[in-house]
């Protein structure tokens, strides 16, 4: 298998010449660190409220505008160019996700420094976070192959930005319905959960389960993402 | 000469229409092969499947030799270009940019860029922004991307359908240069003038089916009736029979001096295709 970091970086040169110009999504990335500025200024910060922020972030960059950079090229027939190409699935899905992955990283380092978060253990939240991107990446890349033109894919990706940036909350309901026990499988429960374990000065000991399922997560959805890329390139 | 395209008894269903059926072809190394046929006769279909696209429902394809089940590998895809009738360019990107992904993407140098924009009349252009660009710029920056990593085999979908006269002549040059290089040329096209120039072989594909094959001399020469239209001076027009009772008529006529013109009464493309499914090509 070929692996060329020459192609890798032009799809990703690409995409953010056209990403720069295109202001109806690449608005979105500063959604997080604005609403994080507000509460970084509030000064009554919880750790529920900074994983809001980080959670929407993950909805908003690497979910929605992922989505979106996969429906665009579907609609405008671009990746069937890209799909002809010598380049290999590995090489196109890297390069499409590169530049997401950049703008997600960037914009959770800017809104926790924007709300004031200060991690007890910056290595281990580095780590979730990074393995959580992937996730969202992946679902989001799922997304967009799925979606017909961006404006199905934004309708889609909605529920995703709900379900994860507020599901946090679900915790509150757990008691009370059972059955949203399965839910704190969820990757972003468990990221929340590796936050107050670090909170609470508990090391990577007890934190690596919860590490393998977000990893879990993030491997689930690129492998169903890779699965559906194939099948897109036959009509 | 070795087939560097080979189909076999090749078909194709959606739902329940039939969009090629028995389709039968070889495609020579070096030659410019014409799929003409009507908007909706399987030209498009065929392309997709030869470049591994869309999979038959019957039948074999065979492109350099394998099973077009192996284009999917990265080394393949080198060998051949395909402009399709869609664009596929980043439109807010300018013409330079599109071309420089694609140089990377089959790692050719960028000095390539200038040679593809000259053949296709739009080097004074190459930092305009592909949205604004007219649709036959549009198609020309499409056949220059095509003709980027100067491949062994082109598939052209209708190329010049967008273009004006003076474009698409320059775009034919352009064609004829890259096969006299080596590249073989699949071209499909409804436009009769375009495959009659341009073509070595062409098949006349109608409901799916091939109903004609051969060199465009030959076909004419098939459904020609032999006739010969002679115009007189006092501008009279008459068609005169093949053999020798023709031959007799001519010669009173260029002996009495009255013969202004003599035209031999060849069909066009159009006309045999027209004869022979009668449809008409739109």
């Amino acid at each position: 298998m070929t692996f060329s970091w020459k192609r890798i970086n032009a799809i990703f040169m690409k995409d953010y010449k056209d990403f720069s110009r295109n202001l109806a999504v690449s608005m979105v990335i500063f959604l997080p660190p604005i609403l994080a500025a507000f509460i970084g200024r509030m000064g009554a910060a919880s750790i529920e409220s900074y994983y809001m922020i980080i959670n929407m972030a993950f909805g908003m960059v690497a979910s929605y505008v992922q989505s979106c950079l996969i429906a665009e090229e579907k609609e405008k027939n671009t990746l069937r160019g890209l799909m002809l190409s010598p380049a290999t699935t590995t090489e196109i899905l890297t390069g499409k996700t590169l530049l997401s992955f950049v703008l997600t990283i960037v914009t959770i380092l800017l809104s926790i420094v924007l709300a004031g978060y200060n991690p007890a253990n910056i290595a281990i939240i580095a780590v979730a976070i990074i393995l959580s991107t992937f996730f969202y990446l992946g679902l989001g890349t799922l997304l967009g192959l799925y979606a017909k033109s961006v404006m199905e894919a934004s309708v889609l990706v909605l529920p995703v930005m709900i379900i994860f940036s507020f599901g946090t909350m679900i915790i509150a309901l757990v008691e009370q319905y059972p059955i949203l026990k399965a839910a704190t499988y969820l990757p972003n429960i468990q990221l929340l959960e590796i936050a107050a374990k670090v909170e609470a000065g508990i090391g990577f000991g007890d934190i690596w389960l919860h590490l393998a399922i977000i990893a879990a997560w993030a491997v689930a959805s690129f492998a169903t993402a890779v699965v559906i890329y194939r099948k897109r390139m036959v009509d | 000469m070795e087939n560097i395209i080979e189909v076999k008894n090749l078909e194709k269903i959606f739902a329940n229409q039939t969009a090629l059926e028995s389709v039968d072809f070889q495609v020579k190394r070096g030659e410019v092969f014409g799929f003409l046929g009507p908007s909706g006769s399987g030209k498009t279909t065929t392309i997709k499947i030869l470049t591994g696209q869309l999979l038959p429902t019957n039948g074999e394809a065979f492109v350099f030799g394998e099973s077009v089940e192996k284009l999917k590998q990265s080394s393949y895809r080198k060998r051949f270009g395909v402009l399709t009738d869609n664009s596929g360019l980043y439109v807010r990107l300018s013409i330079y940019d599109n071309l420089k992904l694609y140089c990377d993407l089959y790692d050719v140098s960028y000095t390539k860029i200038d040679e593809v924009l000259a053949a296709v009349n739009l080097q004074e252009d190459q930092k305009k922004r592909i949205s604004t660009l007219s649709k036959g710029m549009t198609q020309r920056v499409t056949l220059a991307r095509a003709l980027l990593h100067e491949p062994e085999l082109l598939f052209l979908d209708e190329p010049t359908s967008a273009l004006d006269p003076v474009n698409t002549l320059h775009i034919y040059e352009g064609l004829r240069a890259l096969n006299k290089k080596g590249t073989t040329i699949f071209l499909t096209t409804h436009d009769m003038q375009e495959a009659d120039t341009l073509c070595d072989r062409i098949a006349f594909l109608n409901k799916g089916r091939i109903q004609l094959l051969d060199t465009p001399n030959k076909l004419k020469k098939k459904y020609s009736d032999s006739t010969i239209t002679v115009e007189l001076k006092n501008e009279e027009k008459i068609v005169l029979p093949a053999g020798a009772e023709g031959a007799q008529q001519l010669y009173d006529y260029m002996q009495s001096n009255q013969v202004e013109t003599i035209h031999s009464n060849e069909p066009t493309l159009g006309d045999i295709f027209v004869q022979v499914t009668g449809r008409k090509l739109a």
